[in-house]
C-alpha cells in the first residue's frame, strides 16, 4: 500500500544573511555523527573497485530508513530548499532517489527590518513536507496545499506581532550555542519555540490519523485534512482520494442518506466553537433512516447547505453517503468485508450488542435480504429496531453492500442498437411526435382524461397538438392500434413490432408508462428502480408490475450503486 | 492478438521526452547547458533557476533528482569526475531529460543513469565530452536517443569504442502470488521462441480450466516453479488469474455489465467468445439475458435448467471466463468459519480461506465438504 504519512518536515529560510535549515521533525539526538557518505555506500561492493573507476562514486540507494530520510546533511537540505526567487510563491517539488520533497516556498517582508537601506527584510520560508517518492499526484497536492496555507498563516503572523523574525532569531541562536550538529540544537529549539512545536503537532497529527489541528503562535487555527490518510480508520487498506470524494459528492442526490461514523454527540463535541449553526441543527435531526431531502425539511435547511455539510463531513471522514435504511433495502455482504476469527470486529460488535454472533447475524446476509423479509409479523417491532440496528452497525464498518435493481431496455435480438435512433428521435423529433413526447407527460395525462372543455381553457397551446389524439381516444376499438402506433411513433419499426407482441400494449396506461419512461432514458442501466420512482414519483408497486409485464424488453439486473461504491471495500 | 485490452494506468498519462540537454560545470561560466535537442527548449532563465538541482553538490552526486516546474519535468543524474587534467580539478556534468509538468516520468529514470554512465565511460576513455566543442559529437547521439525513445521506447548506440543499449521499462505493480486452486487462462498469444525450459513445459496445459496444482501434475513441474512461471506470466499480462469453474458456483453481475449493452466493439468480442460453434453467433439479449440473471444464490446449474443455453448457442463455461476477464461478473466465494469451540477445524475454517482453497489443500471434492458443513451448526458459510 501508498505510504501517504510525511517522513519528514523540514523548515529552511532564506534571506541576505543566508540559507539555513532551523528545524526539521523528527530528529534524532546522536553521540556520533554519521557522515552521509557512509550510510550510502553498497555494503556488497568488492572494496577498493570504486576507486580504480573514480573517486566520486557512490551507488545510490534508498533514502529512506525507519520512517524518515537518511543521507542527506542538513547543508545539502538547506542550500535545495532555499530556492531561487524565481520559484518562490509557487508550488516547488523535488524528488530525489526515493523520497519526494514538496513546498510552496513563501516569501515574507519581515516587520522590523522594512526601514533598513542595505537590506531589503524580504525572507524566504519554505515549509517542506519529505514523502515517498510513490505518492501520487493528489497526495502531493494536498501537502501542497498545506504548506501553503501555513506559509499564508505565517506570512501574516510576522504582519501582526514580528512572529517570524523573533522565531528565526531564537531558533538561529539555538544553532549557534550548539554547532555540534548532533540533533540536541533542535532538542534546544523544540523546547523554546513555539514554531517548533506547532511542525512537531502538525507532523504528529499527519501520521496518525490525517487531521491536522493546531493553532499557531497560539493564535491562528488551522484545520487540514489528508484524505487518503483520515478515511483509513474506516477503511483500512483502502486509499481515498479527494477526487473520489468529489465524484460522490457530484453523484449526491436527494434520495440519499447520510450515515454519520461516530455517535452523534462525539461530533458535536468535536465540532469547535465557532462552528456553523446549520452543522448543529443538522446534527440534531440526524438519523439514518431519513434521506437528505427529509433531512433538509426538518433541519429547516435549504437542499444545497445540506449537500454543502454532506460534502464537508464525508471529506472530513466523519460521514459516508448511503441509501436511507428502509424495509425494503436488499443487502448483501460485502465482498472485502474482513470478516475472519482475527477479525476485531466480531468483539466490538459483541460488546455492543451482547448475546449476538457478528457472524451469525451477518451470515443471513450471504443472499440478499431486506429487512421485511426478515420481519415476524407477529413481534414486529422490537426485532425490527434491533435488526435496524445491525444493519446500521454493519453499514458503518462497510460490512454490507446495497443492492439496487437496474433496468435495461433491449427490444431486439441485436439489443440496443435501437435505442441510438431513438436518442436521435429525441432530439430532431418530428412535429407528430412532439405531440406524443408533450402528451406523454404527466400533467397533460391528467387533462385528457377531464373534460375537453377545462383543457381549453388550462392549456390552450397544447390543444391543437392534443386534438388528434383526443379524437381517436373517443373513437372505438378499432383506432385502438393508431393510438398506439402513435404514441411508440419515435420507436424505430422494428422495435415498435416487437413491443406490440407484449399484451400489456393493449393496457393504454401501461403502454404510456412504458413509452414515458423509455423516453427519459431510465432504461439504459444507469438509474436505479429507487431513483426512478423518486424522480416519476412512482410507486414501488406500479414500477415492478410495469417491469414484470415488459419483461420481454427490459432485462433487470441487481448491482451496487456505483456512486457510493467508495465507501466499501473495493480493489 | 489481443483479446483482453488492458486500459492504461487512468490517473496519470506515461510522458514522452521533450527534450534532452546536456550540462556541464564551466570553469568560468558556471553551469551551463553546452548541447540541447531540440535547442533553446530550456531557456537560460529557467536553467539558472534550477541549476542548483542539476549540478549539485557532492553529497547529491549519482542521484536520480526529478525537480518538478509549471510546465517541466526535469529529470537528471549528476556526475563528476575527479582528474587533475580538468580545470578546478573536477569535470561536472548531468544529462537531462524534460517531460511536461504533469507526466510520468519514473520509467526514464534508469534510461538515465545508463545514459549517462555511457557518457562517462566514453569521456574517461576518450575525452569525449570535454573536447573542444562537445556540442558536435553530442547532438546526433542526443538526435537519436530523443528519437528512438519516443517512437520505438528503445535505442542502441553502437558507434564509437563502446555500445549501449536503452529501453524504457514500463513500471508494473508486483504481481499477486499464485495460488493452488486459481485457473491461469492466456489473453493473448504467448510470445514465440524466448520462454525458458519450464514455460514450455507448463504452457501447453494452460487452457482456462485446468488449476495451478493440476497444471503441475499434467506437466510433471514442481509445483512451486509452476507458480513462479505464471507469475511471470501475469506480470506480462499474457495470463490473468480466474477463480476454478464449477457448475455449482455462484456469480453476480458488477455496475459494469451496463457496459456490455452500450459497447458494440465488446458486444462482438464477447458473442465470438462465448459462442458453441463459429457458424452462428448467440444474440447479444439472450447473452446479457443469462449475465443479468446471475445472482448470489443462483448456481450455474440453476442457469442451466433456467435457460436453454444449447439453443442459445451459448458455451457457459466461456461465458462465465469472458465475464470474470471482463469485470461483468465477479465470483461469490464461500468461507466456512467455525464458531463455536473446536480446536482441530479451527486452523482451516478461519473465514480467511475460500472453499476452494480448503478443497484444494484437502482434496475433498466441494459438493462432499458443502454437504457436510451443512450438517454442522458450528460452521457457517458466509458468502461474499
Amino acid at each position: 500500500m501508498m505510504e501517504v504519512s510525511p517522513l519528514s518536515i523540514i523548515l529552511v529560510k532564506s534571506d541576505s544573511k543566508g540559507d539555513r535549515l532551523l528545524f526539521r521533525y523528527p530528529f534524532q539526538v546522536q553521540e556520533t555523527i554519521q557522515t552521509p557518505s557512509k550510510v550510502r555506500k553498497n555494503l556488497y561492493a568488492f572494496q577498493g573497485l570504486e576507486e580504480t573507476i573514480q573517486s566520486a562514486v557512490i551507488v545510490s540507494t534508498s533514502n529512506i530508513s525507519k520512517g524518515t530520510i537518511t543521507g542527506f546533511s542538513d547543508e545539502v537540505l538547506s542550500s535545495l530548499f532555499a530556492v531561487k526567487t524565481d520559484l518562490c510563491n509557487k508550488k516547488f517539488e523535488l524528488k530525489v532517489n526515493d523520497v519526494r520533497f514538496v513546498s510552496h516556498p513563501t516569501l515574507i517582508q519581515l516587520k522590523n527590518k522594512q526601514a533598513d537601506k542595505d537590506d531589503s527584510g524580504i525572507m524566504l520560508i519554505n515549509i517542506v513536507f519529505a514523502l515517498s517518492a510513490l505518492a501520487s499526484h493528489s497526495v502531493v497536492r494536498c501537502y501542497h496545499d498545506l504548506s501553503q496555507r501555513i506559509g499564508i498563516i505565517l506570512r501574516h503572523e510576522e504582519k501582526r506581532c514580528g512572529y517570524i523574525s523573533e522565531q528565526t532569531l531564537s531558533m538561529m541562536s539555538s544553532h549557534d550555542e550548539d554547532p555540534t550538529n548532533n540533533g540536541s540544537a533542535f532538542q534546544n529549539i523544540l523546547e523554546r519555540c513555539n514554531l517548533a512545536n506547532n511542525i512537531k503537532k502538525i507532523y504528529e497529527d499527519l501520521c496518525s490519523d490525517g487531521v491536522v489541528s493546531v493553532r499557531i503562535n497560539r493564535w491562528i487555527g488551522l484545520s487540514f485534512c489528508l484524505p487518503q490518510k483520515a478515511h483509513q480508520w474506516h477503511l483500512r487498506g483502502q486509499i481515498v482520494e479527494p477526487e473520489d470524494i468529489d465524484r460522490c459528492i457530484q453523484a449526491l442526490r436527494p434520495y440519499h442518506s447520510l450515515l454519520l461514523l461516530h455517535p452523534v454527540e462525539h461530533l458535536i463535541q468535536y465540532t469547535c466553537l465557532d462552528s456553523s449553526p446549520s452543522l448543529e441543527k443538522l446534527l440534531a435531526q440526524y438519523s439514518p433512516m431519513k434521506n437528505l431531502q427529509t433531512l433538509a425539511a426538518d433541519s429547516d435547511l435549504t437542499l444545497a447547505q445540506i449537500f454543502e455539510l454532506s460534502a464537508h463531513l464525508v471529506y472530513w471522514a466523519k460521514a459516508t453517503v448511503i441509501f436511507p435504511v428502509c424495509g425494503t433495502n436488499k443487502y448483501v455482504i460485502s465482498p472485502r468485508a474482513p470478516l475472519n476469527h482475527n477479525s476485531p470486529l466480531i468483539e466490538k460488535f459483541n460488546r455492543l450488542f451482547p448475546g449476538c454472533h457478528l457472524i451469525q447475524i451477518i451470515n443471513e446476509f450471504s443472499v440478499p435480504t431486506s429487512l421485511h423479509s426478515k420481519l415476524n409479523p407477529l413481534c414486529k417491532t422490537t426485532l425490527e429496531s434491533s435488526l435496524a440496528k445491525y444493519i446500521i452497525w454493519m453499514l458503518q464498518h462497510h460490512l454490507l453492500l446495497q443492492l439496487h435493481t437496474y433496468i435495461e431496455y433491449m427490444p431486439t435480438e441485436n439489443g440496443s442498437s435501437g435505442s441510438k435512433s431513438l436518442k436521435k428521435c429525441g432530439k430532431t423529433p418530428s412535429p407528430r411526435a412532439s405531440s406524443v413526447l408533450s402528451a406523454s407527460y404527466p400533467e397533460v395525462a391528467r387533462t385528457e382524461s377531464e373534460s375537453g372543455t377545462s383543457t381549453v381553457s388550462e392549456a390552450p397551446d397544447l390543444i391543437k397538438q392534443l386534438n388528434l389524439e383526443n379524437v381517436s381516444f373517443a373513437s372505438t376499438d378499432d383506432d385502438k392500434h393508431d393510438y398506439q402506433e402513435e404514441l411508440l411513433l419515435d420507436f424505430p419499426d422494428e422495435e415498435r413490432s416487437q413491443i406490440f407482441k407484449i399484451p400489456a400494449t393493449n393496457t393504454p396506461d401501461d403502454l404510456k408508462l412504458f413509452a414515458r419512461l423509455c423516453r427519459k432514458r431510465y432504461f439504459e442501466g444507469t438509474h436505479h428502480v429507487e431513483e426512478i420512482m423518486y424522480l416519476e414519483n412512482l410507486r414501488r408497486s406500479q414500477l415492478t408490475q410495469l417491469l414484470d409485464k415488459f419483461r420481454d424488453v427490459l432485462i433487470t439486473y441487481d448491482s451496487e450503486d456505483p456512486a457510493i461504491a467508495m465507501f466499501s471495500w473495493n480493489s | 492478438m489481443n483479446l483482453f485490452p488492458k486500459k492504461p494506468y487512468p490517473s496519470s498519462k506515461e510522458g514522452v521526452i521533450k527534450c534532452i540537454f546536456f550540462c556541464e560545470f564551466h570553469h568560468t561560466a558556471g553551469p551551463i547547458i553546452s548541447c540541447q535537442v531540440p535547442d533553446n527548449y530550456i531557456s537560460k532563465e529557467l536553467f539558472d533557476s534550477i541549476s542548483v538541482y542539476i549540478i549539485t553538490k557532492a553529497e547529491l552526486q549519482r542521484s536520480t533528482i526529478t525537480v518538478t516546474l509549471e510546465d517541466y519535468k526535469v529529470l537528471g543524474f549528476p556526475i563528476r569526475i575527479d582528474n587533475k587534467k580538468y580545470a578546478r580539478n573536477a569535470f561536472h556534468f548531468n544529462l537531462c531529460f524534460v517531460c511536461d509538468s504533469d507526466t510520468r516520468t519514473v520509467q526514464y529514470e534508469h534510461v538515465v543513469t545508463k545514459l549517462s554512465d555511457y557518457l562517462l565511460s566514453m569521456e574517461i576513455e576518450s575525452a569525449f565530452l570535454s573536447a573542444n566543442n562537445p556540442s558536435d559529437n553530442l547532438t546526433p547521439i542526443l538526435e537519436k536517443v530523443l528519437h528512438d525513445l519516443n517512437t520505438k521506447g528503445e535505442c542502441a548506440l553502437t558507434e564509437g569504442p563502446i555500445a549501449t543499449h536503452l529501453k524504457v521499462c514500463k513500471i508494473r505493480s508486483d504481481p499477486q502470488l499464485v495460488l493452488d486452486h486459481q485457473v491461469p487462462i492466456f489473453v493473448k498469444a504467448l510470445p514465440a521462441n524466448q520462454w525458458d525450459l519450464t514455460t514450455q513445459q507448463v504452457t501447453p496445459y494452460i487452457d482456462g480450466f485446468n488449476h495451478v496444482a493440476r497444471i503441475a501434475a499434467l506437466s510433471d513441474v514442481d509445483n512451486s516453479l509452476v507458480k513462479a512461471c505464471i507469475q511471470n506470466l501475469v506480470y506480462y499480462n499474457v495470463v490473468a488469474l480466474v477463480p476454478l469453474f464449477q457448475y455449482g458456483n455462484v456469480y453476480c453481475s458488477t455496475p459494469k455489465l451496463r457496459t456490455l449493452a452500450h459497447d458494440n466493439e465488446l458486444q462482438k468480442r464477447c458473442l465470438h467468445y462465448v459462442t458453441r460453434s463459429h457458424r452462428q453467433f448467440p444474440n447479444v439479449r439472450d447473452v446479457f439475458r443469462v449475465y443479468a440473471a446471475m445472482s448470489r444464490g443462483t448456481t450455474i446449474k440453476d442457469l442451466c435448467s433456467r435457460f436453454n443455453l444449447c439453443s442459445m448457442r451459448i458455451n457457459e463455461r466461456k461465458l462465465v471466463q469472458f465475464g470474470v476477464l471482463e469485470g461483468l461478473i465477479r465470483r461469490i466465494q464461500k468461507y466456512p468459519i467455525l464458531i463455536g469451540e473446536n480446536s482441530e477445524l479451527q486452523k482451516s475454517f478461519t473465514g480467511s480461506c475460500t472453499m476452494d482453497e480448503v478443497c484444494c489443500a484437502t482434496g475433498v471434492a466441494t459438493q462432499q465438504l458443502e454437504d457436510r458443513l451443512e450438517r454442522d451448526h458450528n460452521i457457517v458459510l458466509m458468502c461474499k
